[in-house]
């Protein structure tokens, strides 16, 4: 190790060549390099952690670029891993960077984990994020959680006992992953790019304080952190008991993480052509989730306009249309409204999702 | 009974973080219930309350000045 490297880090009070080798010695994942995996690689690939695994199968698009800052224009279109470890290594040759250019999923989970000594979970979705909880608890991984929404972020550190010897994971706060849809993603909601990048840092910091036993970590905490009005608020998390984790690799397997409308069809997801053609069949009703304060407005007088916090309303009535049409921003909440009028109608109706949804054929609307 | 409120996320989107007037009522689970009524939003999202800074993980007792967070789950990166 070339002590110079980290010579202002090492010559801290209370950290020193102990904290520094501690640093060396240990094996960071980092899963999802988006927007919160960025910054936290940067740091802790700079700050000298002696292995960093990177966990994406996603490559670099134009919208990615206002947050993941290891990406550059030129890298549009190329595996964001592979980029991310080439940037990294640039940074400090002196650290191992593993590159997983795969989807975290049941069939990978374990073997990717079980190598590292704490998990960074950045991933942008319920389902990897319950997977990587689950997982962690199962092979009792020290896990930093970063997520963020909006302008706002939530941190916590599962896993790790306290001074009772009490640890608490991402179940004990929400025991049951919502569905598809039900809460907004950054895609469908929007993001401040700084925002990450503070709330990836922060988490960057947790791993190096828990590597380093340097100050006091967030076990037992989550953290809510506004970026506009720079407040932060912090919860003691204790307990549930009223969830079961999967207590086997086995157990794991049959867990089910992957929204259930993905697996079982009970809708069909259509483009913009087909949804031409059935709004020409009669007895179809094509209805806008987006909510009403949502651009662009649809002037089409045939599409009735029912937002996602108003489907209770609509699920009541009885609709008389054999085909129901659900279209949204994305096409991600249509897909959470198609499960719920399935499982109201069933088969006695045909129901389809508006797949991409309004962005994506902006001009055939 | 007057208490503090504070929501986060999505939820502060409907439900601003204020000082709220509410009838006078012993538990948590009864102010759930009262909030779902106020904001019908509320019913059918995943969300977590705290009661001064402790999430509440059973029905807790409620006191005139609570502070009582409530949060829904983030997935974003």
């Amino acid at each position: 190790m070339n002590k110079e490297r980290y010579n202002r880090q090492i010559m801290l009070q209370g950290f020193g060549m102990p904290a520094q080798m501690r640093l060396t010695g240990s094996a960071v994942l980092v899963i999802g390099a988006g927007g919160l995996g960025c910054p936290a690689l940067q740091y802790l690939a700079a700050a000298g952690i002696g292995t960093i695994g990177i966990v994406d199968d996603d490559v670099v698009s134009l919208s990615n670029l206002h947050r993941q800052v290891l990406f550059t224009t030129e890298d549009i279109g190329k595996l964001k891993v592979e980029i991310a470890a080439k940037r990294l290594q640039q940074m400090n040759p002196e650290i191992s960077i593993n590159t997983y250019a795969v989807k975290i999923d049941k069939s990978n989970v374990i073997d990717i984990l079980n190598y590292y000594d704490v998990i960074l979970d950045g991933t942008d979705n319920f389902a990897a994020r319950y997977l990587i909880n689950d997982a962690c608890a199962l092979l009792h991984k020290p896990l930093i959680f970063a997520a963020v929404s909006g302008c706002e972020g939530q941190l916590a550190v599962f896993n790790v006992p306290d001074n009772q010897n009490e640890s608490t994971n991402y179940r004990d706060i929400f025991p049951v992953q919502p569905k598809e849809g039900e809460i907004p993603n950054c895609a469908e909601n929007g993001i401040l790019g700084v925002l990450p990048g503070v709330i990836g840092t922060i988490a960057a910091t947790e791993v190096i304080k828990f590597i380093t036993k340097t100050g006091t970590p967030l076990i037992n905490k989550l953290r809510h952190y506004n970026i506009l009005s720079g407040e932060q608020y912090e919860i003691n998390i204790s307990p549930a008991n009223h969830y079961t984790l999967p207590k086997t690799a086995t157990e794991l397997s049959n867990m089910e993480y992957e929204d259930s409308c993905k697996v079982s069809q009970n809708y069909i997801e259509i483009d913009a052509k087909e949804l031409k053609s059935l709004q020409n069949q009669p007895s179809t009703l094509v209805i806008d989730v987006r909510e009403r304060h949502e651009f662009p407005k649809l002037n089409d007088p045939f599409i009735t306009q029912a937002p996602m916090s108003e489907l209770e309303e609509l699920l009541n009535q009885n609709i008389t249309q054999e085909k129901i049409v659900f279209i949204c921003q994305h096409g991600i909440r249509s897909l959470s409204a198609a499960e719920a009028f399935h499982e109201k109608y069933g088969n006695t109706k045909k129901i389809y999702s508006l797949k991409g949804g309004i962005v994506k054929w902006r001009n055939h609307f | 009974m007057e208490i503090q409120l504070i929501s986060f996320g999505k939820i502060s989107e409907f439900m601003e973080s204020q000082k709220m007037e509410i009838p006078d009522m012993s538990n948590t689970d009864e102010l759930k219930t009262y909030l779902e009524q106020c904001f019908p939003k509320l019913v059918g999202m995943k969300y977590k309350l705290a009661l001064n800074k402790n999430m509440v993980q059973t029905s807790q007792e409620l006191k005139n000045n609570d502070t009582i967070a409530i949060m829904p789950p983030f997935s974003g990166g």
